[in-house]
């Protein structure tokens, strides 16, 4: 059977209800385009994971008022940048209210973000689909002689589409079942293990230096991880912390630890308890992280179909700040804006969707991925992880402990710390300047 | 004909909490149609295939139930329609209350001479609507029914009783609630998510409906967990099998199970 012979059952078919799916669905449905979108968990949000952190500015180019709308937690105006050793810690605390208005940053919890979302695309007329797990492609050959997505096949039954969009998670099985996507490497997946602590709201604001509905977010760095490549994150949500560890996948397995063993490690650090003490722990998840950057992004059309969000390997590990949702939603913009064209021209074959990869390189989405394309490379240097935040202590340390003896020049104190320590002056200057071209 | 499955669109106790003192919390839980359900969908469309009968959704509770989701998840399920009652005046209805409604919105499809349901909810778990609704509407009620399949003029009906398998013929109006394993339920496919949104949904105002009211209250005092068994908590490694199992022996030699 051939899709000529049975006539598409919808314009476009959308794999997973996340960002850059329900996203996808609403621009499409918004232009008039038959969209079913199809969700393997029973309720959208159910099966996503994230850290919790949306910079949502290009999420108000899709829907203005969505800060009003939208359960979000917290906007973001405190950022802590902290270097964790075993018995102390250096951090750097940047806050300005400006960062509100407009929202910069917000906390989300995505099992009630992901069914706003989802509920927006269903609005503008998307079919919504939960419960149903797609099990694969249904292929054909197309006019170049190269396999031609044409539907998705979920147990006995099959839906034929101009477009399959593929927003199916990282390591996105749709696009590897038809050789769009590779298994990727291990220094370009990372692994994220995160909880939701339930807090009281007084106790959040308190402890964190917030109140109304500004929030703080916190990334960790050092021996939170065990010295693993990585880091830890504490964000606040309304009456919940989002905490979790992000490590890097082949690190983690050279250390022997097991992600488990380092988060527990994160959760009980002293350094931590003024933070989390109390808390009741009400979520746990697990979930892989695309951290290989630019060079992970690769093909993301074929006939047929495409690929968004995280499918497409887009995700910015900067160091300071851990970034998906946003460019899911970039993602989602091109690829809906694409998708519109080539169903218009009638081309829906990989040349008639090579709009979708003009539009993802001309947005923020591939610059941003671009501008951080050292940073993997940068934050795979493990003196990242443990000798820094001790060398930085120990200068510190020298400077506020005031204990009768004459005062040395800060860059005295900051030589014989520097002597002391296991890094070289070479490797410093070496970092640093690695550290200036990846941020 | 016409046979209704009654439901519960239930908080799916996967999701709920269960606190320190044994109460339960749902507060976080997603809605579902309660687990014990599918089962009196499955055996609806397969009597009503047979005999050509129509096959109606009911379900009753809060304004909650009725959304976009809840109304495909059940229509995806072999119904020909569904008529819901919503309204928050029955959040946190006993179960005398829901089954009351109920019976209202059965007397007022007609025509129906067969009620089907699970043989209780996954969130509250007293096993007593649907026997209540056999009263509210004076037919007659079966619990644990194991099978049933059209006859002529009636019903031929199977029941899971202690001694094993009875087996008997109905005739004239009943509510039988089904034991989970009656039937192997269908998940629902595509094609059926698709055909759900097409079917007819009838939303019904409570104050429309004649409920009988009766005046009772029942107010939960507290709930306790299970006691936790006297357990000895000895773990074994596995590493060597070998090992591990003369370990284990021992150790039911030291208890004197062995």
């Amino acid at each position: 059977m051939t899709s000529d012979a049975a006539g598409p059952d919808f314009d476009v078919v959308v794999v997973g209800a996340g960002i850059a799916g329900s996203v996808t669905a609403y621009r499409l449905a918004e232009r008039g385009l038959s969209v079913v979108l199809i969700e393997r968990g029973d309720v959208p949000g159910s099966k996503n994971l994230s850290g919790g952190v949306l910079y949502g500015r290009v999420l108000e180019t899709v829907f203005p008022h969505y800060l009003n709308e939208a359960p979000v937690e917290r906007r973001i105006t405190r950022h802590v940048t902290t270097f964790l050793n075993a018995d102390s810690a250096v951090s750097l605390d940047y806050s300005a209210d400006g960062l509100a208005e407009p929202g910069n940053a917000v906390t989300v919890l995505r099992a009630k973000f992901d069914p706003w979302l989802a509920g927006k695309a269903e609005e503008a007329g998307a079919f919504l689909m939960p419960g149903v797990r797609v099990d694969s492609l249904l292929t054909g050959p197309g006019l170049d002689g190269a396999t031609t997505v044409v539907g998705v096949r979920a147990g006995d039954d099959e839906l034929r589409a101009r477009v399959v969009v593929a927003a199916d998670g990282v390591n996105s099985f749709l696009a590897s079942s038809v050789g769009l996507r590779q298994k990727q490497p291990t220094n370009h997946l990372a692994v994220g293990v995160k909880a939701v602590i339930r807090l009281p709201r007084a106790d959040i604001e308190s402890r964190f230096g917030v109140s109304g509905d500004r929030g703080a977010a916190h990334a960790i760095v050092g021996d939170c991880t065990l010295g693993i490549g990585g880091g830890g994150f504490i964000y606040t949500n309304t009456e919940s912390l989002s905490l979790g560890v992000v490590l890097r996948l082949d690190d983690l397995l050279r250390s022997g630890h097991t992600a488990i063993e380092v988060f527990e490690h994160f959760t009980q650090h002293p350094g931590l308890q003024q933070y989390l003490h109390g808390g009741e722990l009400i979520e746990y998840g697990s979930h892989l992280v695309a951290e290989g950057g630019y060079p992970m992004v690769g093909e993301v059309a074929m006939n047929g179909m495409l690929v968004a969000g995280e499918s497409a390997g887009l995700a910015i590990n900067s160091g300071l700040t851990v970034r998906g949702m946003d460019l899911a939603i970039g993602s989602a913009i091109a690829a809906s804006d694409a998708v519109v064209e080539a169903v218009a021209a009638g081309d829906t074959s990989k040349a008639g969707l090579a709009g979708y990869r003009r539009r993802l390189d001309e947005s923020f989405v591939m610059q941003d991925m671009r501008t951080s394309a050292r940073a993997p490379k940068f934050l795979e240097r493990n003196r990242m992880y443990g000798p820094y935040g001790e060398l930085i202590a120990d200068v510190l340390q020298n400077a506020f402990s005031l204990d009768g003896t004459p005062r040395e020049h800060l860059l005295n104190v900051a030589r014989h710390a520097l002597r002391r320590s296991p890094l070289t002056l070479r490797q410093l200057i070496s970092d640093g300047w690695a550290g200036v071209r990846a941020l | 004909m016409t046979i209704v499955v009654a439901y519960k669109w239930a908080p799916n106790p996967q999701d709920a909490a269960v606190g320190s003192d044994g109460s339960v919390d749902f507060s976080r839980a997603k809605s579902a149609i309660s687990e014990y359900d599918p089962v009196a969908f499955e055996l609806a469309r397969q009597v009503a295939d047979a005999t050509g009968a129509e096959v109606v959704g009911v379900t009753v509770g809060d304004a909650s139930i009725d959304t976009s989701l809840a109304r495909k998840a059940a229509l995806s399920r072999g119904l020909d329609r569904l008529v819901i009652v919503a309204d928050d005046r029955l959040a946190g209805a006993d179960s005398t209350r829901l089954a009351a409604v109920l019976a209202a919105v059965v007397r007022g499809i007609g025509d129906v001479d067969l009620v089907l349901a699970g043989e209780s909810s996954v969130d509250v778990t007293e096993g007593q609507v649907a026997m209540t609704l056999a009263g509210q509407l004076g037919w007659l009620g079966l619990n644990a029914v194991s099978s049933v399949s059209a006859t002529d003029g009636g019903y031929a009906i199977e029941r899971d009783v202690p001694s094993g398998t009875a087996s008997m013929v109905l005739t004239g109006p009943a509510v039988l609630a089904a034991t989970t394993d009656a039937v192997l339920s269908r998940v629902p496919g595509m094609k059926d998510i698709l055909g759900a949104a097409k079917k007819p949904v009838e939303v019904l105002s409570l104050d429309m409906l004649d409920v009988s009211s009766a005046q009772v209250t029942l107010t939960a005092v507290s709930a306790s967990r299970p006691a936790a068994g006297n357990r000895q908590r000895v773990i074994i490694d596995g590493s060597d099998p070998t090992a591990a199992a003369a370990e284990l022996v021992g150790a039911l030699r030291a208890a004197k199970v062995l």
